[in-house]
């Protein structure tokens, strides 16, 4: 009798704790879930979404807005953020088509095109320089990341505004690029079935395998997390934070760079609204692939899941044909719900 | 924060950092909001699927006015009748103002909600005042 009564108090514990591990592998994977059951209900309603050319497309849009997450999570794993990262690939984006174009509108004493490496190298010295200054006024003078990016996003778009007003230009959109700007970035890397994969998808693994190898195989890599995760424990065992700071905003504004020249060429033009919110996509995208706010915590491989279920999920509700407007609203209760998961999980942790 | 200002608090507020490091939630209230948060989210994307489809306004930039359509995803659209305008002829719908982009009406299938621009070239002195297809 008392056997089964203590044993049946064993099994109703065992039973209660299960329920609590079911109910913790639940919550923690509440976005996923969410996302799953979205696309399976989108691949019912339209069979196409599972099909080749959907799922090269969310690949080719994964790989265009991969290089600005990738950027943005260094900032993250910082505790920081950055907000000025859509801008900057604006920029970037309104600088490649006004000097690789054909009609030289923001330049018109140009009459040929300057060679391609000179212009990318020209983007990323110009984003390079704006992530210079968010590092250095995060790393010296202590600024919240959030005010400092806010300012420079600001400038940068003020700058875009007015260099799309240089020349004869007078603030339209930019298009007419070069063939061989156009082909460099969506010429066809190869083909599955007739379904073109573009080139800048080969140029996205090539630049996360270089930030997978910066973030886990280099000092500045380990000396990013430390600090990130106890700057003042860091500084002590002797890394240099202001630099690692510095560097990291620096590589950021880099990896925006990037990501507007492609765009300038995927999109086939370029305007003031280039890159508008786009850190909201990498913010979000970092955030659910679990590159936590809580500092030194993250991996490349959880941000380019983030920044592929994402676009799933919007690509998926695209084939809905649910409204922009809409998409918004959407975007905004992940970023909560991802970093309320992200909370949990670290609250659990302890 | 220091150690001493970390011990006066609860157990579960002395781990958050970084941008949660004042956060001040427990497990079972966070449990709640993920949960709350979720249901509306499937709320929200249940009623954008329901409002489903893409608007597509026809600017005739000075022309007669075009009514505009409502697509589906992947749709194509109705050519609409061609906008008159005084002194001019109508050349096409164009994706932006000043009329680079042609819009195919038979090929290009709706994939967002857009506005397509009426282009207009001027009409030759020798020719009558109504418009004249290209």
């Amino acid at each position: 009798m008392a056997d089964n009564k203590s044993s049946a108090k064993e099994a109703s514990k065992a039973a209660s704790q299960n329920k609590k591990k079911i109910g913790d592998i639940l919550l923690n994977n509440a976005m996923y879930i969410i996302i799953l059951l979205a696309v399976i209900y989108i691949s019912w309603r339209v069979p196409a979404f599972l099909g080749l050319s959907s799922i090269v497309n969310i690949i080719s849009l994964t790989a265009a807005k991969l290089p600005i997450a990738l950027g943005i999570g260094g900032c993250i794993v910082l505790t920081g953020t950055d907000i000025s990262a859509g801008r900057v690939v604006g920029l970037s984006a309104c600088i490649s088509a006004s000097l690789l174009t054909t009609t030289f509108k923001v330049f018109p004493d140009m009459t040929s095109a300057p060679p391609i490496i000179v212009v990318f190298l020209i983007v990323i010295v110009v984003g390079g320089v704006v992530g210079l200054v968010n590092g250095f006024s995060v790393a010296n003078f202590k600024l919240h990341p959030f005010i400092v990016t806010l300012s420079t996003q600001l400038i940068t778009y003020g700058v875009i505004l007015m260099y799309l007003k240089n020349g004869t230009n007078n603030g339209q959109t930019l298009s007419g690029l070069t063939d061989s700007y156009r082909s460099l970035v969506t010429g066809t890397l190869f083909k599955i079935g007739n379904v073109a994969v573009p080139m800048y998808v080969l140029y996205a693994v090539i630049l996360t395998v270089i930030m997978w190898i910066i973030w886990n195989k280099t000092t500045f890599g380990k000396n990013m997390f430390a600090v990130g995760s106890n700057e003042e424990a860091a500084n002590v065992s002797g890394v240099n934070v202001t630099r690692t700071i510095m560097m990291v905003f620096v590589l950021a504004g880099v990896m925006y760079a990037i990501t507007g020249f492609f765009d300038g060429a995927r999109i086939a033009s370029a305007n003031a609204n280039t890159g508008l919110n786009y850190e909201c996509d990498a913010i979000a995208a970092c955030v659910i692939g679990g590159v936590s706010f809580v500092g030194g915590i993250g991996r490349i491989s959880g941000i380019v899941v983030g920044v592929l279920l994402l676009q799933i999920i919007f690509a998926g509700l695209n084939f809905l044909s649910v409204d922009a407007n809409m998409l918004y609203i959407i975007k905004g209760l992940i970023i909560l719900i991802a970093c309320a998961i992200d909370m949990r999980k670290y609250l659990v942790r302890k | 924060m220091s150690s001493e200002e970390r011990d006066g608090k609860k157990p579960y507020e002395r781990q958050m950092r970084g941008l949660y490091d004042r956060v001040n939630l427990s497990v079972g209230t966070l449990n709640r909001i993920i949960i709350v948060l979720s249901i509306l989210l499937v709320a929200v994307i249940a009623f954008a699927i329901s409002k489903s489809g893409y608007t597509v306004t026809f600017d005739s930039q000075g022309g007669t006015a075009v009514e505009s359509q409502e697509r589906m995803y992947g749709d194509l659209l109705d050519a609409p009748e061609d906008p008159t305008r005084q002194g001019f002829v109508f050349t096409g719908w164009y994706r932006d103002p000043d009329c680079t982009v042609v819009w195919d009406m038979e090929g290009e299938e709706v994939a967002e909600s857009l506005t397509l621009y009426a282009g207009w070239a001027e009409e030759p002195s020798d020719v009558g005042n109504d418009s004249v297809l290209p």
